[in-house]
């Protein structure tokens, strides 16, 4: 995004309200969001439905008395109601003890893709039936769900002090599931991918294409008992293994002092080989973006460098709190205010090729979904759940899928001392790139 | 409005057509330590438009009423291109049209009580969990958030209906040698804001749960008999079974339905589930669901056979079986579909808690939740707090127990149903198709579950 330069039509009535919104508060931040999309649903193996949406909205924080009030609503016309609504707030609200975003310009460019607002949905439709087609030609039991989609958005801030930026953004995703139900068994396996610009059609078959041939190998169930395996996890696993390092490198744990590193700044924590980067300019990172939830410029960080902590993820209030610098990570939906978040979680590669690894996981797991772990107590480095998608691996393959066990592991100790190999290769889940990761001595649980 | 959007949906030219506007406006109110994180008042205001063309569905939102009659347009020109694609006939399960304008009935009105009295009540809470030694920070939330909503259909279903919802959530949080827990307490409803006040000593419980949770060593995993609370079985009922009832994961899958064929058994003869819309005041309370389809009480297991599910008009007509009214949407930005209201074990003949876990040599006792997930197989949630159980009786307090299962397979091992009842509410939702949080609401007597995965050290 850029200082918008072609914003001369709104700029008069916006401009004329940001005027007298200056009269009635200390300080005001605005921000305004607008966005439509398209997505085309298969389910059951039959095309569905057809959605198209619209949504907008405005919201506004703004500061009477030293303290800042704060309001919603989805109807870009009440500026007035909104306005008012947040000077009514205001005196029950936080201590305006930071300043809203002042005028600043990213140097840097976001891709668009124009395409994602013109998209059709007669292309849409191919594109599932050929997914449908691709995973009925590995497995031709498997019932198949996709949907596919996109849309683009546009949002404004204006502040008080000077901020002033727009964002335009692209977006377009999929998501592919297969599922079979047979007595005593239901195997599902599931892909889905985002991105900034439109998704080339052969990547997202050869999604479906992998996502079926795994689904295959699921439909053998493998014997397991109890005890301690190497577990190597699948970059959609490692996910949430790394949930508690996001937490605590949170900005508000930081400020609320419930985060274990609120005094580990500089201090090794890890594995040298774990390097943590919060990237928003990522070509292929679909978190990304020039500006944050409050208008400030964002960076690409590491937070993790070989193994030693290097930073939090701050809004501009709870860095204020923190005695630290602002670092552009303030999330938010226009409905909310902001709070601390990651852009695009990237994790630095490792040297190990992945079929080496899968070659000194012999005997252990393969994980590739975790179910439940977002309950867990990630404050404490915990991630607990029920393993809904692992394999035990043999000779470097996956042979069959264990069932009915579960795991609980401490973070913190298994990126300290229990690794044994990152892959060269990473992969996008969401907003993640990751590597998988082999570790050793992993406690599991079964029936 | 009533002539307006029944007229557009009648001649909108689709085998099938509805229109959905809501106007809702909410309050909420955020701690965070010390500090009142955020007071705000917010306006939501949208619609829908649903048409069915060949089985086929063409959905398109607004927020600009203004819009309304092209929206329909396009809604029905989206079905209509999915229709060519797909040659099915549309099947609906048939319900008599209603119209019908449902007023607020409240015992106790949130928009009569002052943002200051709110702000007070909740402070105050959050200042006891933060007054605890060893609490370092707590979190409380709460909103009421008041929903004004027209439904009309091309059937002449015309709903002018107004609903409330309410939760609020409190914990605190504590760190004991470099370890932290958390200890919770939260309240819910749809019709009485004083169930909001005295709670206090409930938050002083949730910050005692926090500190001594924090000195706790983690369970050590295995398979274990578990003892759960009638709150975490409201929790593992919604999960272990609830999704596996809604009408979407079988009307289409000839597989699922051999394997949830009506009469399987699905447990022991003291074993009765049932879902309902009918409990005013829950959250899960629901006179019509989002289709317009009146609701009722919905048995899924009597005597442990599998006796009914969660419909859609859709699914039940795909089906042959009867609407239940479970189409749900989270707000005008999404469709209906099946989706659970108040789901709920019935009482059993095991006596209390004490009669449950006096055979126990070796288990764990499992009390509230902090949420749980299933993909339909399997299923996993967490228990708010836990501790072991010895030689029949509770023993030491353990933390970060993760309770796993199979959903085809853990009714069957329910060994006992305590004769007790009781429905907790609070401020979180059921997550479905990205819709989240979806209020609901579950309840449930003490149960006792065999052989349990329990995730651990």
């Amino acid at each position: 995004m850029h200082k918008d330069t072609s914003r001369t039509v709104e700029q008069g009535s916006v401009g004329r309200f940001t005027s007298k919104l200056a009269q009635m508060a200390e300080a005001f931040e605005m921000y305004q969001a607008e966005g439509r999309s398209l997505n085309v649903s298969f389910e059951n193996d039959r095309l569905s439905e057809i959605r198209q949406g619209q949504n907008s909205g405005v919201s506004i924080r703004a500061v009477k008395n030293g303290k800042i009030g704060f309001s919603y609503s989805s109807k870009p016309d009440e500026l007035d109601y909104v306005a008012s609504a947040a000077i009514r707030m205001a005196p029950y609200g936080k201590v305006y003890d930071y300043e809203f975003a002042g005028e600043a310009v990213s140097p840097h460019t976001r891709p668009y893709d124009p395409s994602c607002a013109e998209l059709n949905p007669d292309k849409l439709v191919a594109i599932c039936n050929h997914v449908k087609d691709t995973v009925k030609s590995v497995d031709s039991e498997a019932l198949v769900d996709c949907s596919v989609g996109g849309g683009v958005g546009k949002s404004r801030i204006v502040t008080s002090n000077g901020q002033d930026c727009t964002e335009q953004e692209s977006s377009f995703s999929f998501f592919v599931s297969l599922r079979l139900a047979e007595e005593g068994n239901f195997v599902q396996n599931y892909r889905f991918g985002m991105a900034n610009e439109v998704i080339p059609e052969d990547k997202i078959l050869q999604e479906a294409k992998d996502a079926a041939e795994e689904f295959q190998i699921a439909r053998k169930n493998a014997p397991f008992a109890k005890g301690k395996y190497p577990v190597l996890f699948a970059p959609s696993a490692l996910g949430d293994i790394l949930m508690p390092i996001g937490v605590s490198v949170n900005g508000t744990t930081i400020e609320k002092k419930t985060s274990r590193f609120v005094d580990s700044l500089g201090e090794k924590l890890f594995d040298e080989r774990v390097t943590l980067v919060d990237d928003p300019f990522h070509q292929d990172g679909p978190g990304g973006g020039l500006y944050d939830g409050e208008g400030v410029p964002t960076q690409k960080r590491a937070f993790i460098e070989k193994g030693v902590l290097t930073g939090f993820m701050h809004t501009l209030s709870t860095a204020k709190r923190c005695g630290h610098q602002p670092t552009g990570n303030a999330q938010r939906s226009v409905s909310s205010q902001p709070s601390p978040g990651m852009h695009n979680l990237v994790m630095a590669d490792g040297n190990d090729p992945l079929a080496q690894l899968m070659g000194r996981a012999q005997g252990g797991l393969y994980i590739s979904q975790l179910l439940g772990t977002f309950t867990s107590n990630f404050l404490a480095g915990q991630v607990s759940g029920n393993i809904s998608l692992g394999f035990l691996v043999d000779s470097g393959k996956r042979v069959g899928r264990v069932k009915n066990c579960a795991l609980n592991v401490n973070t913190f100790d298994l990126l300290k001392s229990a690794i044994v190999g990152i892959s060269k290769e990473r992969e996008w889940v969401g907003g993640r790139y990751l590597p998988w990761l082999l570790v050793d001595g992993v406690q599991i649980s079964a029936r | 409005m009533k002539e307006h959007l029944t007229e557009l949906a009648k001649r909108a030219g689709a085998d099938y057509c509805e229109i959905r506007v809501e106007d809702s406006r909410q309050t909420a109110i955020a701690f965070q330590g010390k500090d009142l994180e955020n007071v705000q008042e917010s306006h939501m205001f949208g619609g829908n438009v649903r048409a069915c063309v060949n089985g086929c569905w063409g959905f398109v939102t607004f927020n600009d009423i203004d819009t309304l009659e092209s929206r329909v347009q396009e809604a029905v020109r989206n079905a209509r291109a999915a229709a060519a694609a797909n040659m099915e006939k549309t099947v609906l399960a048939p319900v008599e049209p209603v119209q019908d304008v449902v007023k607020l009935d409240l015992k106790a009105d949130p928009r009569k009580v002052s943002l200051e009295e709110k702000i007070n009540l909740f402070g105050g809470y959050n200042e006891r969990m933060l007054g605890h030694d060893g609490v370092t920070s707590t979190n409380l939330r709460y909103f009421d958030t008041f929903t004004h909503l027209y439904f009309a259909n091309s059937e002449g279903t015309w709903l002018d209906r107004e609903a409330m919802d309410m939760g609020m959530g409190g914990s605190a949080v504590a760190r004991v040698n470099g370890t932290t827990a958390r200890g919770s307490a939260s309240e819910g409803g749809r019709a009485d804001f004083d169930a909001f006040r005295g709670m206090e000593k409930r938050f002083d419980k949730a910050a005692q749960d926090a500190v001594e949770s924090a000195r706790a060593e983690v369970v050590e995993g295995g398979s274990y008999t578990v003892i759960c609370d009638p709150h975490l079985a409201g929790v593992f009922v919604h999960e272990a079974f609830g999704h596996l009832s809604e009408g979407d994961n079988v009307a289409e899958d000839k597989r699922m339905q051999e394997v949830l064929k009506l009469g399987r058994r699905f447990g022991e003869r003291y074993l009765n589930i049932w879902d309902t819309g009918l409990d005013y005041g829950l959250r899960g309370y629901l006179p019509y669901d989002d289709e317009g389809v009146r609701t009722q009480k919905t048995w899924l297991i009597r005597e442990g056979e599998l006796v009914g599910r969660l419909h859609s008009r859709e699914t039940a007509g795909r089906m042959g079986e009867k609407p239940t009214g479970n189409a749900r949407a989270l707000n005008y930005r999404f469709p209906p579909i099946p989706r659970m209201r108040n789901t709920c074990i019935g009482n059993g003949p095991h006596g209390s808690f004490e009669d449950l876990i006096k055979d126990v040599k070796l288990g764990i006792y499992a009390i509230d939740s902090a949420g749980g997930q299933t993909n339909g197989e399997l299923f996993t949630f967490t228990a708010g707090q836990a501790f072991m159980i010895r030689d029949g009786k509770v023993a030491e307090r353990i933390r970060d127990v993760t309770i796993g299962g199979n959903v085809f397979d853990t009714l069957k091992n329910i060994t006992g149903i305590a004769g007790d009842f009781h429905v907790q509410d609070g401020a979180g939702g059921c997550g479905k198709g990205g819709q989240m949080p979806l209020p609901v609401s579950h309840g449930s007597p003490h149960i006792r579950i065999r052989d349990v995965v329990i995730g651990g050290r």
